[in-house]
């Protein structure tokens, strides 16, 4: 086991130089850069100093060789249009409400998913079946803006003398409330339908039988038994999911007025500011990463059989 | 979600195989079959698939005809009918500049589920000549290509498709397909490569070679045939991604823009009238929904159809 997640962490670090290169070759074949805009007529020898001084007038694997140094090192360079500010500052400020409210949709979708699924499973083919399922398929289909859209105009305004929740904003517990929900209804959905139809299958197994005919009490064959080895892929699927709802949340940061990492990243494409976009990137494509060495290491632990096939 | 998890890929594994033949009754005639008949028998046999694949037609339809035969121009400003309720004359109501919604609606259908269908066609050209490849071949290339493919999984998706928005540096149709595409083939090339790396194994195929069949032969004539089934099941998994990706690149407002709509466009439009007029936001949203309701159902109901080992409970 120990070799295992030796192995899938040192194989990490390929992956990180690899997505870094692929972002960084990308991004420069963005045309123009923040000191060539037409609207800042700024004379050529000024443009050339700063080019110098920002170093873009290098070679393009020497400015990689530097830039990788300086995500090794945690450093992701100044930014490239606001002065007196750096990459880092910006992640700093913006990037722990884009994860809290990541995690918390994560959490209210597994939370809430999950269980449904199994109530699901266990009572197939039931009203509460189809109901469950009917929610489930609707909720994984209708878009998020919709949803933040709907939860605002009836939780906030419409009752909102009610519930007193507010329309925007990421400071008190209230706020918190509806970007959560608006972000983690679709993965909800998603993981609901994704255990029951585990459960189902796992239900099937021969397993399942004997530990029945040995005269185990159902609930233990529930918890032990099945949904153990019915969650394996929940498991494989939240990786994914997870890293999907810390670097896709742009919709629900821009509607709920979230100073997330979202919004900031469309402001600095547009702006072209080079480094804090490569930095940003390289981020969220780092959490994405690590989201899914983490099942991959999990899934290693519920399935053994995986140890040696994934490593 | 933009990806379908891992897991799904494992289905990919069991080959394709023809239904159990029922035993005939005796003095009745064989009935003829094969494959794609099986497959429809069984997918009309699936009432939510088929009623979702009647809904999806009709949606196709409507998008595809109503332009052309509407009494309305769907660019037509007229301030005197602004912002009105669903009527007879106007079944979804007009919008902040008088135009008819209905018709609207279905001119933003046709860029919605074009960029759709062109950007899942993109994703499985990519996916199937990289799957086939990999686990046609085989070994050390077969290697060294999923652990690429392993690194490209670390891409986020929707910063990749921002990023390629602006390296195109407009965005009209065929930038946002390609801005779609371009992170989003993965989960495809590795079933192809499963599919491939499983129908090689078969008799057929080694015959094939003994015979002395060249590779691309084998390849084309004994391999990619067979992993059709998989491939018309992968066309509506893939389809509702690219579809919510081209609305959400639309509301942030790096899609389409005016005068053209997409459904993502339409809805950024509604957004901002929300509070006052909540309809224009949720008719483009509701056909989004709509549709991807309907090709997860399809998508289900191809998968137990073409692939019945592999059938949900």
């Amino acid at each position: 086991m120990t070799t295992f997640v030796l192995r899938r962490l040192v194989w990490t670090v390929p992956v990180i130089l690899l997505v870094i290169l692929l972002t960084f070759l990308l991004m420069r074949q963005i045309e123009g850069n923040p000191f060539r805009t037409s609207e800042r007529a700024i004379p050529e020898s000024i443009q050339q100093n700063l080019e110098e001084k920002y170093g873009l007038d290098d070679p393009w694997y020497v400015q990689y060789l530097r830039y990788v140094k300086g995500v090794f090192t945690l450093d992701l360079g100044p930014s490239l249009v606001l002065r007196n500010r750096d990459v880092n500052d910006i992640v700093r400020e913006h990037f722990p409400p884009s994860l809290e409210l990541g995690a918390l949709a994560m959490l209210f979708a597994l939370v809430f998913g999950v269980p449904l699924g199994m109530l699901s499973a266990l009572r197939a083919n039931t009203f509460f079946d189809y109901g469950a399922m009917f929610v489930s398929n609707v909720g994984f289909a209708i878009p998020s803006f919709l949803v933040a859209t709907l939860l605002i105009y009836f939780f906030a305004l419409e009752w909102g003398d009610i519930f007193g929740l507010p329309t925007s904003g990421w400071d008190t517990w209230q706020s918190k409330v509806l970007p959560t929900i608006a972000l983690g209804l679709g993965p909800m959905a998603y993981f609901a339908r994704l255990t029951r139809g585990s459960m189902l299958e796992t239900m099937q197994q021969d397993y399942i039988r004997t530990a029945r005919a040995k005269g185990l009490r159902w609930r233990r064959v529930v918890v032990v038994h099945t949904l153990r080895n019915s969650l394996i892929p929940v498991v494989t699927a939240a990786g994914p999911i997870l890293g999907f709802l810390i670097t896709g949340s742009f919709i629900i940061e821009q509607i709920f007025a979230i100073p997330g990492i979202g919004r900031y990243y469309v402001t600095a494409v547009t702006g072209r500011d080079y480094s804090v976009v490569m930095g940003l990137t390289v981020l969220l494509a780092l959490i994405v990463i690590v989201a899914n060495l983490v099942v991959d290491i999990l899934y290693g632990f519920l399935d053994p059989r995986t140890r040696d096939a994934r490593a | 979600m933009a990806r379908a998890p891992r897991a799904a890929t494992s289905h990919a594994d069991i080959p394709l195989e023809a239904a159990p033949v029922t035993a005939p009754l005796a003095g009745a005639p064989v009935r003829q079959t094969n494959l794609w008949k099986d497959a429809w028998y069984r997918y009309i046999r699936n009432r939510a698939a088929v009623v979702a694949g009647a809904v999806f037609v009709l949606l196709l339809l409507y998008c595809l005809i109503w332009p052309a035969v509407s009494p309305y121009d769907p660019n037509d400003v007229d301030f005197s009918q602004a912002r009105e309720m669903p009527s007879l004359e106007h079944p979804f109501g007009t919008d902040t500049f008088g135009r008819d919604l209905f018709t609207r609606t279905a001119l933003g259908g046709r860029i919605s589920i074009g960029i759709g269908f062109a950007a899942t066609l993109v994703i499985l050209a990519i996916g199937v000549a990289y799957g086939s490849l990999s686990g046609f071949v085989g070994g050390r290339l077969d290697n060294g290509m999923m652990r690429f493919l392993d690194a490209l999984y670390g891409l986020p998706y929707l910063p990749f498709a921002i990023i390629t928005l602006a390296v195109i540096g407009d965005s009209g149709f065929w930038s946002l397909v390609i801005a779609l595409s371009i992170a989003s083939w993965l989960t495809t090339a590795r079933i192809m490569r499963g599919q491939v790396m499983t129908l090689k194994q078969n008799d057929y195929v080694r015959a094939a070679h003994v015979v002395g069949a060249r590779r691309h032969r084998v390849l084309m004539r004994h391999i990619l045939p067979n992993t059709l089934g998989i491939l018309v099941i992968a066309v509506f998994l893939e389809l509702p991604g690219v579809i919510l990706g081209e609305a959400f690149l639309s509301f942030i407002g790096l899609g389409i823009g005016p005068p053209d709509a997409s459904w993502g466009s339409m809805a950024q439009e509604g957004y901002k009238v929300y509070r006052v007029f909540p309809l224009l936001i949720i008719i483009p949203s509701v056909a989004i929904a709509t549709l991807i309701l309907c090709a997860n159902f399809i998508a289900d109901g191809l998968r137990d159809a073409l692939d019945p080992r592999t059938r949900e409970t």
